[in-house]
């Protein structure tokens, strides 16, 4: 093998080494690599480089000490820091997805409608004279609230029991219904539109009345 | 960084490249983003030290002498670093300096010129006298990794290039800038070293090679 040919090989070894490593990026690197292996001794040369770059490519990775990384870390922020490089960042507007500011304010919204639709119907059923038309159909009347009661200063010298308050005549609330029929009575009145009082007359001319012919009426102080 | 901005904003901070790292540290001095840029890159420039030095309390040491030297430069004005190459080249760059300082003061690194590499019988010359026999060599397989061991037998220049190329995962034309040699040189190392390693397995029973001989 002359001299040339020697130089040439060593180079095709060399080709191996640079293919064995991905270093051959060339588009006809695979076509020159399989030729390249055609020839016996660089394919025993390829075959020996693998093994032994196989066995090394498996060896166990070592790391420092943690220590050491955190006292280089420390030694980072003190350099940092006395060189006044440190400065604010610039605010960052980080835009919020959609979703996350429609999803509060549709919950929002959903309890408010809730809340005043709620609210109406309360109203619906009650109606506006609910109250006052429970009233005037109870028949028993009932005795008064706890609640009025603790706000009902008790008169000195009485005692105020737990039992019945209905059978306390002192605090049983009136039960005389009649005041209730009156009531009842009045609510269901209605006005009589018919009413037409009509040009004023002068008393004179009314029946009864002195200067009117009657009798009916007697002045004040007259005899019978 | 042009693009910096883009970047922060679709990727997570331990996903950002290391130039943005540097960058948010030297021009905030935020350790965290150096935090990254160190756990990133310790298995690397620890794997390298470890393997150049064989001791791991020195090699602790110097992975922090790397780093404060990191730190200080990236600190200056006008430091090395000049964000135009990649920052784990540069980072390697100043571990060697700091392994090969350490290595000369222990009187354990020879510099060889690329003129005598081609001399495959000068290998065995250049065995350190205070290495162990072959004999020895299969004793120490019951308590080191084999591997290492061979690793650790290499002449410096060839197991400095190994360590780049498998522990600093450089390619071979960072791997000549950094030593300062050509390609060819480089990768010339490389293949000694695999093919010196590669003897050294066969030569203990432990290993179980192909019978291939180059």
């Amino acid at each position: 093998m002359t001299e040339r040919d020697t130089e040439k090989v060593m180079g095709h070894k060399k080709d191996i080494l640079l293919h064995l490593y991905g270093e051959k990026n060339s588009d006809g690197a695979t076509t020159e690599l399989r030729s390249m292996l055609e020839d016996e001794q660089l394919h025993d040369e390829h075959t020996a480089l693998s093994e032994v770059k196989f066995r090394l490519d498996h060896r166990v990775r070592v790391r420092p000490d943690p220590v050491v990384i955190d006292r280089i870390v420390a030694q980072a922020a003190h350099a940092g820091g006395a060189s006044g490089r440190r400065v604010d960042r610039p605010a960052v507007y980080r835009f919020r997805p959609l979703r996350k500011l429609l999803i509060p304010a549709l919950s929002v919204a959903a309890a408010m409608v809730v809340t005043v639709g709620i609210g109406f119907l309360v109203s619906d059923r009650i109606g506006p004279d609910a109250g006052i038309q429970n009233l005037a159909d109870s028949r028993v009347d009932k005795a008064p609230p706890e609640s009025l009661l603790r706000a009902t200063p008790v008169p000195p010298g009485l005692i105020r029991n737990g039992g019945n308050q209905a059978n306390d005549p002192m605090l049983a609330w009136d039960e005389d219904g009649r005041l209730h029929d009156i009531y009842r009575r009045i609510r269901t009145m209605k006005p009589n539109t018919d009413l037409d009082w009509g040009e004023p007359v002068p008393l004179e001319s009314l029946d009864g009345l002195p200067g009117s012919g009657s009798s009916r009426v007697k002045q004040v102080g007259s005899r019978n | 960084m042009t693009n910096s901005a883009g970047i922060q904003k679709h990727l997570s901070r331990s996903e950002w490249p290391d130039e943005t790292l540097v960058s948010t540290y030297v021009e905030t001095g935020d350790e965290h983003a150096f935090r990254i840029l160190v756990e990133r890159h310790q298995e690397r420039v620890f794997g390298f030290l470890l393997g150049m030095v064989r001791d791991r309390e020195i090699a602790n040491d110097l992975f922090q002498e790397t780093f404060i030297r990191v730190i200080a430069a990236l600190q200056k004005q006008r430091g090395s670093y000049d964000q135009q190459g990649r920052f784990l080249g540069w980072v390697l760059r100043i571990a060697r300096n700091a392994a090969l300082d350490h290595l000369r003061s222990r009187k354990k690194w020879q510099d060889v010129t690329a003129s005598t590499e081609e001399d495959e019988a000068s290998f065995w010359d250049r065995l350190p006298d205070d290495g162990p026999l072959g004999d020895e060599l299969l004793l120490d397989a019951e308590r080191n990794t084999f591997l290492e061991d061979c690793i650790e037998q290499l002449p410096p220049e060839q197991r400095e290039v190994l360590l780049l190329r498998h522990e600093g995962d450089l390619t071979f034309r960072e791997i000549a800038e950094l030593t300062g040699c050509s390609i060819n040189t480089a990768l010339g190392r490389m293949r000694y070293a695999l093919m010196n390693l590669r003897r050294m397995m066969r030569a203990s029973a432990k290993v179980d090679l192909s019978s291939v001989d180059s």
